[in-house]
């Protein structure tokens, strides 16, 4: 919100006290000053100059030569306006002048080979308004050379203030200025009213019914006749510009100016177009067609809260007047509306609409129910002064059943425990009177206080509290140099996902950071996908199923960047409708669980000068997988299953590991047709683990085993197998048929051959056998070694190669 | 006789062994004196055929020639080893090394993981909960009246009317509160979404931590006290602050917290938007409404909690200009961290 300082003081004296301070102090207490214009410090270089000569400039058409008298001197002036003529005053910016529009400094200059030193300006440069038809021509009274800061009383501050939603109060010039009451402990002077009322009586002019009280708990109206509409004066378009409001005229002016002064906003109808002079607030019970005064058709939905007269609506209540009842230049008589609207109805409307105005956004943060009438009179005793008309006398003022100020209880020493210091009792209680709160019980513990109905936010002690600590400034609580720490159970709910995180680095992986929100058709690729009521866009409608999808998009991404050999590694949640359910109405009806995904591409290693380049394969993938699950001492607790094929899959052909049944990962290639999707044209590699379901399994816990003392026996040896079997079976039936001396058999050698024979092809492995207790016998291993050779020749009918 | 032939064997190795010149003449020397059927094995054969009163003289001649030979054998070895390596083995020391990929955690991860050490060292516990969250959790919980524009602050994806992508990490805190009996401390970090435009300031998902304290005399001015101690660790001990009045309807009073511009050390630019101020964080003592919620007595504890942004705080410390980078993936900027 635009506040105008010099308004502020109108209503507070704060002589001697600098912009600055008062800026400061605003943003100190909760009223964020986000944007400050001091008009002294922005204006001090601009003086009033006058044309004494215009002439054309030689080399183009649309420039002026004109020459400026400053009051000490004449300077030769390139103009571009339009309307410069000879004998104005104009605002002049000498040679240094920082323009405020575009924040460029004035130079000597040479246009069109023509020297300028200085500019004559528009009142857009200037930023006074965005009229940028043609220079500012200045009032015969001004005088040439003196600052444009006396001459046009330009010695104001404009502060954009964020207001809170919890402080509608702060809405208004008076709600500010009360704050800094109580910042400076200095009085507020509020606006007294003397209305000057004709003997006309206003019910014979018009009348209220209220028939949703609920929504409408107050309706205020006053009556002014025989009105002159024109132009506002030039003090009240003054004061609506500076805080970057249009003026229209001298009745829309006043109820505008009343809205910025006390918060209410206001709203004036054309009485001789309300039909039977009537007024009734009534929610309506169909759907209705009704055009605002910005001449928009809006659709209103049944329950709308409207203002109509005995046959038509006339206005959004809250929201937006109609067009069939706005006030006109011919407009003879009128009624201002004060009225007080429930919040969240107008809050709901508004919302729907799409529609938020000055007025709703008041509304629907809670106007002063028992300020109505304040604001009422007040905009009577203005209009009537700006265009001579007549206030009818009385008021129609329904409001059944008075908002009471609320009671709220301070215990002193609450303060301390909450705040962590000492503010003394007087100090409490005279910052809460500032603000307008009452002393109604006083006890040496506890006060009782009755707060303003303007306060809606202060219900509690607590809300108390927190208006003492702001006024009497954060920075006074003091910030404490010690604390204690409780020694009970510390938990990291993170440990283990770092762990992966940091693992998945050591294996040379980079984190990926994807977003969970998905287009429709990458989110069906995978799983059961969940729709986004509202998403922003199309691509982002849906939550992913899968990390895979996201994680293709950027390896795509990094590909066409010329990023071609990648590694990377996501944790990240994947959301699943639960099978059977097509609707969330609980937290059993989808799973959200927390996994990790690894992708390989391209070279795993780039060819050198000492060694070969080696392209990511599946089984590199398996490998870097399996040292994962290791450091994280689940080795040997997975079993493997595998898949070709699969029309569902994403993958070619995949590995799953397998824990009690469950599938705890998944990796392998993925299929070509799914990469061309993405636009990828080389191979992809992938796994996927379900780290929440991995944290529910007992990871092996880590023991201390003491290195084998005992020399360890290898014996390598190779069979020559039919193609059909796998190395897995080879595996398993090694270990079942060797004794506990065999500790580790690895694969270090396959090949396929036609010398080998049709359809056959060698493995060659490497056997270790030890024992923790002794030394083994040479015999003893022979004896091992060979009855491994005679059992896998025969269970497989493999034969023994010759080393 | 073998006398005299030990005295022949010695002067023969003697002057052989000086014609020496690479490591094959030398191998010849040794089959010829020291192998298994060399020379010198050959005297010892023959000192079984010698009388028994020569046999203790001439053994120990023999022996005396056997080291004599042995370690004259094995000087010059060494000295032809270390001259040949200088000539035929001396690699190109200046040929790059081969190295190995080392990843790296993404820059928002190490800027969650120091602001976690920090927390840790200061007692706090690590917790974490859902995206996908209740609107109750997310909102009526935290006190945000249904139909108020406080929600207006949070713009909000929803799944249904009841369910939606959190906005914040906040829900946590009272799915702690509902888990765990006062006392708590806490931080929870986790990924929040928001309906906002994306721009270089702003993405629609970005990245919290979240921190609790709940115990029988906890303070504002602990909260200061933590939380400046927080910035003086991460952001750089000589840092200025000021604690703001603010606004969340889950604590109160509510402050925010800034930390003089790291780019014009307060005198105002554009990053600061001229103010010399930049906001950190959002923190309070928590509303007794959140209390009540929760079944902790508002009477008997009281708390603060505190919230910070991931994205803006490594924005601040690595000097990014643009919030979109991080959700890129571009492999450029993942190798730079």
């Amino acid at each position: 919100m635009k506040v105008s300082l010099n308004w502020i003081k109108d209503y507070i004296d704060l002589k001697g006290i600098a912009s600055k301070d008062i800026i400061d102090k605003l943003t100190m207490s909760g009223l964020e000053v986000e944007d400050a214009v001091d008009e002294l410090e922005r204006y001090k270089d601009f003086i009033v100059g006058y044309v004494k000569e215009k002439k054309k400039h030689s080399n183009a058409d649309k420039l002026s030569l004109c020459t400026v008298n400053t009051g000490t001197e004449d300077l030769q002036v390139v103009c571009g306006a339009p309307n410069v003529e000879a004998g104005q005053k104009i605002v002049f910016a000498p040679i240094g002048t920082v323009i405020p529009n575009g924040g460029f400094k004035i130079t000597k200059a040479k246009i069109r080979g023509v020297e300028s030193f200085g500019m004559i300006c528009s009142e857009s440069e200037l930023g006074l308004s965005d009229d940028h038809s043609g220079i500012m021509v200045l009032d015969e009274k001004c005088r040439v050379g003196k600052s444009i800061v006396t001459e046009l009383g330009l010695d104001d501050a404009i502060l954009e203030i964020a207001i809170t939603p919890n402080r509608s109060d702060a809405l208004s010039h008076i709600g500010v200025a009360r704050d800094i009451a109580a910042l400076y402990e200095k009085e507020l002077l509020l606006p007294q009213i003397s209305l000057k009322e004709s003997s006309h009586k206003i019910k014979d002019f018009a009348s209220i019914e209220v028939k949703d009280k609920l929504n409408c708990p107050r309706y205020t109206a006053k009556v002014v006749r025989n009105i002159t509409i024109k132009e506002s004066p030039e003090w009240l378009r003054k004061k609506l510009k500076k805080i970057g409001l249009r003026p229209i005229n001298n009745v829309v002016d006043v109820t505008n100016l009343i809205m910025y002064e006390v918060g209410q906003p206001l709203h004036a109808f054309d009485l001789d177009r309300l039909s039977g002079n009537k007024i009734v607030v009534q929610s309506t019970d169909i759907q209705t067609k009704f055009t605002t005064l910005d001449s928009k058709e809006r659709t209103l939905p049944e329950g709308t809260l409207m203002i109509c007269d005995a046959g038509k609506p006339v206005a959004i209540a809250g929201v937006m007047g109609g067009e069939n009842s706005e006030i006109s230049n011919y407009t003879k008589n009128i009624l201002i509306e004060s009225a007080h609207f429930n919040p969240s109805s107008i809050r709901k409307i508004s919302k729907l609409l799409g529609l938020s105005t000055e007025a709703s956004f008041r509304f629907e943060r809670t106007v002063d129910p028992n300020g109505t009438l304040y604001a009422a009179e007040r905009a009577v005793q203005l209009i009537a002064e700006l265009t001579g008309g007549e206030i009818v006398s009385g008021v129609l003022d329904v409001y059944p059943e008075k908002i009471k100020e609320k009671e709220v209880p301070l215990r002193f020493n609450r303060v301390k425990r909450v705040l962590g210091y000492t503010i003394t009792n007087g100090k409490i209680i005279s910052i809460l009177k500032y603000l307008g709160l009452k002393v109604i019980f006083e006890s040496e513990k506890e006060y009782r206080f009755s707060v303003p109905t303007y306060r809606p936010d202060l219900e509690r002690e607590i809300d108390l509290i927190e208006e003492i600590a702001r006024i009497n400034g954060y920075d006074n609580i003091p910030t404490i140099s010690k604390i204690s720490i409780s020694l009970g159970e510390k938990i990291d709910e993170s440990y283990f996902t770092d762990q992966i995180r940091q693992y998945s680095c050591a294996l040379g992986f980079f984190e990926m950071i994807n977003n969970p929100m998905q287009g429709e058709k990458i989110a069906s690729l995978t799983g059961n996908k969940i729709p986004i009521l509202n998403p922003q866009s199309l691509d982002m409608a849906f939550l992913r199923t899968s990390l895979i999808p996201g994680a293709l998009i950027t390896v795509a991404k990094n590909i066409n960047a010329g990023g071609k050999d990648l590694s990377l590694f996501e944790i990240g949640d994947i959301f699943n409708m639960n099978p059977g359910k097509n609707e969330i109405r609980s937290f059993e009806d989808f799973t959200e669980s927390q996994n990790l995904l690894l992708v390989s591409t391209g070279k795993e290693n780039q060819k050198t000068w000492y060694s070969e380049e080696k392209r990511a394969d599946l089984f590199s993938l398996k490998g870097i997988v399996n040292s994962l699950l290791e450091k994280l001492s689940f080795n040997n607790v997975f079993s493997e299953s595998y898949e070709f094929d699969n029309p569902e899959s994403l993958f070619e052909f995949s590995f799953f590991k397998n824990y009690d049944g469950k599938t705890i990962g998944t990796g392998g290639k993925i299929k070509k047709e799914i990469i061309k999707q993405f636009d990828v044209q080389q191979d992809v590699f992938c796994f996927e683990l379900n780290i929440s379901l991995l944290k529910q399994i007992q990871a092996k816990s880590k023991k201390y085993l003491e290195p084998v003392k005992y020399p360890k026996s290898i014996r390598d040896l190779a069979f020559i197998f039919d193609k059909s079997v796998t190395y897995e079976q080879v595996i398993k039936f090694i270990r079942k048929s060797a004794s506990i001396l065999l500790k580790s058999i690895e694969l270090f050698d396959l090949f396929e051959d036609e010398s080998l024979g049709n359809e056959k092809k060698s493995m060659a492995f490497s056997l270790e056998f030890y024992s923790g207790e002794r030394t083994l016998k040479e015999e003893e291993v022979e004896k091992e070694f060979n009855h491994i050779i005679t059992s896998v020749t025969k269970n497989f009918n493999a034969a023994l190669r010759g080393m | 006789m073998l006398d005299k032939k030990i005295s022949e064997a010695n002067s023969g190795f003697n002057s052989e062994i000086l014609k020496v010149n690479d490591l094959k003449q030398l191998e010849d020397i040794r089959v010829k004196y020291l192998s298994r059927n060399g020379l010198i094995s050959k005297l010892f054969d023959e000192l079984k055929d010698v009388s028994k009163e020569e046999k203790p003289l001439l053994g120990k001649s023999l022996n005396i020639l056997r080291n004599d030979v042995t370690e004259k054998f094995n000087s010059i070895k060494a000295k032809l080893e270390n001259s040949a390596g200088e000539s035929e083995k001396k690699p190109d020391l200046s040929l790059p090394g081969i190295t190995k990929v080392i990843g790296s955690k993404h820059l928002l991860t190490q800027t969650l993981d120091e602001v976690k050490s920090i927390f840790k060292g200061l007692g706090f516990s690590i917790m974490e909960g859902p995206e996908l969250e209740s609107d109750y959790n997310n909102f009526g919980a935290l006190n945000f009246p249904a139909d108020h524009p406080a929600r207006d602050m949070q713009d909000t994806f929803f799944i249904t009317k009841d369910f939606l992508l959190r906005t914040h990490t906040s829900p946590v805190q009272i799915r702690l509160m509902n888990k765990y009996k006062p006392p708590v401390r806490a931080i929870m970090p986790g990924r929040v979404y928001r309906n906002e435009a994306i721009s270089a300031r702003s993405y629609c998902v970005f990245h919290q931590v979240e921190g609790l304290y709940v115990d029988r005399d906890v303070t504002f001015a602990e909260l200061k006290g933590t939380l400046v101690s927080f910035a003086r660790q991460f952001y750089g001990n000589d840092l200025k602050y000021r604690f703001r009045p603010s606004f969340f309807p889950f604590t109160e009073p509510s402050a925010e917290m800034d930390i003089t511009c790291y780019l014009c050390h307060g005198k105002g630019c554009r990053i600061c938007k001229h103010t010399g101020w930049l906001e950190i964080l959002g923190c309070g003592t928590v509303d007794p409404n959140v209390f009540d919620n929760v079944d902790y007595n508002h009477e008997e504890f009281t708390g603060y909690a505190f919230g910070m942004g991931i994205e803006r705080t490594a924005l601040l410390k690595y000097g990014i200009d643009d919030i979109r980078v991080f959700f890129e993936n571009d492999f450029r900027f993942l190798k730079q961290f």
